[in-house]
């Protein structure tokens, strides 16, 4: 698989089901070391980042690298920085298709 | 502890320079960059020779150093430039290049080094002030400005990477013979000098002292702190 470039940049063959594999397993990844009472629900549709979510902004800042690493480790090179990452309504992490859409954008750019 | 990956900006001269020379001597494994080429020539260091402000080359930067290490330690952000002059005279695009070298390249690499530094057993973030910040000095408003950033960022930045294992802290060096104080005034430099408690030039060893300390796994408690030398502040 062709390595894409960070931010904006062209990639080789990438689909919106090996994404969400990656977001779903990192979500996973981050719910080992979260008490039983504040996982993070694993799913197609599951919030990730606002009200709804009990992720916090370092939380999140943790769990997109872990999704930047498993999207490495499939050949996509994205580097997930948006000036409304923090942004409680319009932020493209805020949920897991929301990402999902992002970084397949990003990725084919 | 392994031997420690070390990513140095402008290590070409002066404290960088001196930065790199320090860490190999202690064993490490050390990437240098500057704008031109490097004075070290060791087999543990390898140099890029880019323009730290130019994002689409550290971006080239960082995927070579992934592919090579795929860990880093330690980040030191050292590349620098002055320009002494009176706000009244500071064309826009002399202040824009002293913002953009001094504070934005520091946030791109710190930026960048973190998604490599989240597997070192003790990640380490180095930035660079000056004295000229605590001392307020007149015609070093551009230049002094451009570090209060860093020294915001740098407390900051230590609330954001501690989770990670890491630490970030500055040391500011007061006048060291470098091609940066080369160009300001003698009598503007020992002004300078005479407000400090210890009224001598400093020496890059001096820079490299504190920074050791930093860098060091005792110090993982030591974080957010800005070192000033000299006494100033």
């Amino acid at each position: 698989m062709t390595p894409i470039t960070s931010e904006a940049g062209q990639v080789g063959a990438i689909t919106e089901a090996a994404v969400q594999d990656v977001v779903l397993d990192a979500i996973r990844l981050a719910n080992l070391a979260r008490d039983t009472g504040a996982q993070l629900e694993v799913s197609a549709e599951a919030p990730i980042f606002g009200p709804d979510s009990a992720l916090d902004s370092l939380g999140l800042v943790a769990l997109l690298l872990d999704i930047e690493d498993g999207l490495r480790a499939i050949g996509c090179e994205v580097l997930l920085s948006d000036e409304r990452a923090m942004s409680q309504k319009r932020s493209p992490f805020r949920s897991v298709p929301a990402l999902v859409a992002y970084i397949t954008g990003v990725a084919r750019g | 502890m392994p031997e420690r990956h070390v990513l140095i900006t402008g290590a070409t001269r002066g404290i960088g320079e001196a930065l790199a020379a320090h860490c190999l001597a202690a064993g490490d494994l050390v990437v240098g960059c500057g704008r031109s080429a490097p004075a070290i020539n060791h087999d543990r260091y390898t140099h890029f020779e880019v323009d730290v402000t130019d994002a689409k080359s550290v971006d080239g930067v960082f995927r070579e150093l992934k592919r090579r290490f795929k860990r880093l330690d330690v980040l030191i952000n050292n590349a620098g430039i002055g320009g002494m002059n009176a706000i009244a005279l500071t064309p826009v695009d002399a202040a824009r290049r002293i913002v953009e070298t001094n504070f934005l390249a520091a946030f791109n690499f710190t930026r960048e080094a973190l998604r490599m530094m989240r597997s070192s057993p003790a990640g380490r973030i180095v930035n660079i002030s000056t004295v000229a910040v605590p001392m307020r000095l007149e015609g070093e408003a551009v230049y002094a400005a451009s570090k209060s950033a860093i020294e915001t960022f740098t407390r900051i930045a230590a609330r954001e990477v501690a989770p990670f294992g890491v630490t970030c802290n500055a040391v500011g060096p007061c006048p060291i013979k470098t091609k940066l104080t080369a160009a300001v005034p003698a009598d503007k430099i020992q002004a300078l000098i005479d407000r400090q408690a210890v009224r001598r030039w400093g020496a890059a060893q001096d820079v490299v002292n504190v920074v050791e300390f930093f860098l060091r796994p005792e110090s993982g408690m030591v974080t957010g702190q800005v070192i000033y030398l000299g006494g100033a502040g």
